[in-house]
């Protein structure tokens, strides 16, 4: 395997279990194509509660594939109180399907009610404890550690007291949870505010990373990227993964593509390019001190 | 600003201007030292995913009202609803308990926004079928009827309803339509009289042989010729079964369910 020494299911390359895709990858499965799809992503919220061939569908992938998933609507940044009910949902969710890892987005999408997107959180040290405080329940609640993403955005808050790669770890370190890193992200935060994405990636504490995305995005004007999932990925956003993947040792990596969906074949080649990063020498020398997930996993 | 606002942290004042500005835009202005040009991207970005999560389910409705009353009806829906579920597939189902208090709507419009949210009810709903065979006498034994299944009444015909047929009043009888998921997961819709559409709510909750369901229909309709209204029935049962609507009789005790997953 590439990663070493880890007892945890997610490993290698993965994609994104978007609707048009499914009868593509049963299709193609036990075929080249998806020879090197070694996990698929779901969002908790399309798929909790879903009977007919909803939930015939998840039984398939989840005999079949280890699976994360990647929520979006539990506004770990939002003013209102946490949905511990929703949680629980999740927790039964996680273990009906034996999902090892939950991850959520450094956001908020609530504001006395769901707005279902990802909208910014100032930086600032009030709002690190509270994100951190929410976090922590959410770890009591699911019995297990989560990671949390970077977020892209697109408005700077006026009222921030530090910078973002601040704010990250500040939360981190306070709630003692995982980083889900998206690199795709550091480049479009690097674009829509002028910051040195590389210099943002050696900010990122290592030691926490579990898990990536990389993704395309679309860029409207010189300085501002939207980030639409809708797109190959671009030169410099490999280049940070590899970039990444040198400096903190190689971690399970998906290719998120949320519009614009390509034929599976597509899809495969920037999947199978994540593999191909994920095999380099540096990424293989570097592997022996990462394995975060398996020393990380909390006892329930 | 309410007094409930203003005493929250700075940062979540601004979280909730933000947001306010995003559901309302002329009436609310963007928090102070936003950029207009980058706030543009949360009021459009925000207010589109909605609208597509929203029109993906009423395609009738939308093309009814037309462009511009559509827009309109989901931009009312955003900045006056408080979607209380994490889950996307009750966007719409939220939109549809919203119509009724909109009050500048055609007539129809509610019954013809639940015909076309009921299907994707259906497609998703968590069902459990109880053991069954699919051979059987079903005027012995218990009909099941498909575990998805709902009987509709409308005072409209809404499944003629178009952008070229909208109808100006309503039906001298409702229309009866039964809507369900087949085995192979396929949400059908079939238009039925009164008498079958009572039929099925009566044999629903699979509790009742098909005679005693016959029967106590007979006694709900006056109706004297028992022995006429049960040949007729078992024909119809038959009929129900060869739709796929009847999926057989049941098997066992109350144990032996299964999931549909599995």
């Amino acid at each position: 395997m590439k990663q070493a020494q880890s007892h945890h299911p997610i490993k290698g390359a993965g994609l994104g279990l978007k609707r048009e895709l499914l009868p593509q990858i049963q299709a193609a499965y036990g075929t080249g194509l998806t020879a090197h799809l070694d996990f698929v992503e779901i969002a908790p919220e399309n798929w909790i509660g879903a009977g007919g061939k909803y939930a015939k569908q998840l039984a398939w992938f989840t005999a079949r594939y280890p699976i994360v998933c990647h929520g979006l609507c539990l506004s770990l940044g939002g003013p209102d109180p946490l949905n511990e009910d929703f949680l629980h949902q999740v927790k039964q969710f996680l273990d009906q399907h034996q999902i090892p890892l939950y991850t959520e987005h450094l956001s908020y999408c609530t504001d006395g009610g769901y707005l279902y997107d990802l909208l910014p959180i100032p930086f600032t040290e009030e709002a690190v404890h509270h994100v951190a405080g929410r976090i922590r329940r959410t770890q009591e609640i699911l019995e297990r550690r989560i990671a949390v993403e970077n977020a892209s955005f697109y408005v700077a808050s006026p009222i921030a007291e530090m910078d973002e790669a601040s704010f990250i770890r500040a939360v981190l370190q306070e709630a003692d949870c995982d980083l889900h890193l998206d690199i795709n992200n550091i480049y479009v935060n690097s674009v829509n505010f002028g910051f040195d994405p590389h210099a943002f990636l050696r900010e990122m504490p290592g030691e926490r990373i579990v898990y990536a995305h990389i993704a395309g995005h679309d860029q409207e004007a010189e300085d501002l990227i939207i980030d639409t999932h809708g797109q190959d990925v671009i030169d410099p956003v490999w280049q940070l993964l590899r970039e990444a993947y040198e400096l903190f040792g190689v971690f399970p990596t998906l290719l998120e593509r949320d519009t614009n969906i390509p034929p599976l074949a597509d899809a495969m080649r920037e999947v199978n390019k994540i593999a191909d990063l994920q095999m380099a020498p540096q990424g293989i020398a570097r592997q022996q001190p990462a394995d975060p997930i398996s020393r990380k996993r909390v006892p329930a | 600003m309410s007094d409930t606002e203003s005493s929250l942290p700075l940062f979540q004042q601004y979280q909730l201007a933000f947001t306010a500005h995003i559901r309302h835009p002329r009436q609310h202005m963007r928090p102070a030292g936003v950029q207009a040009k980058r706030m543009r991207v949360y009021n459009e970005i925000v207010f589109n995913n909605l609208q597509s999560s929203v029109g993906a389910c009423y395609p009738v409705l939308q093309r009814v009202l037309g462009k511009r009353a559509w827009q309109a009806l989901v931009r009312r829906f955003f900045a006056e609803h408080q979607a209380s579920s994490p889950f996307f597939r009750d966007i719409p189902k939220a939109f549809l308990e919203f119509l009724p208090q909109v009050g500048t709507l055609p007539p129809y419009a509610v019954s013809l926004a639940h015909y076309e949210w009921v299907e994707l009810a259906i497609a998703s709903a968590d069902t459990v079928t109880p053991l069954l065979t699919a051979e059987g006498d079903l005027l012995q034994g218990i009909p099941i009827v498909a575990p998805a299944l709902a009987v509709l009444v409308y005072d409209y015909p809404v499944q003629k309803i178009s952008a070229r047929f909208k109808p100006r009043q309503a039906l001298p009888e409702p229309v009866h339509l039964l809507v369900f998921r087949n085995e192979q997961d396929e949400v059908k819709f079939v238009e039925m009289n009164a008498m079958t559409a009572r039929l099925l709510q009566v044999l629903q909750p699979g509790e009742l042989t098909g005679l005693a369901a016959l029967q106590q229909l007979g006694l709900e309709m006056g109706h004297a010729d028992t022995d006429a209204l049960i040949s007729f029935g078992g024909a119809l049962l038959e009929e129900l079964r060869q739709q796929d609507i009847v999926w057989g009789i049941a098997v066992g005790d109350e144990a032996g369910i299964r999931p549909d997953a599995s």
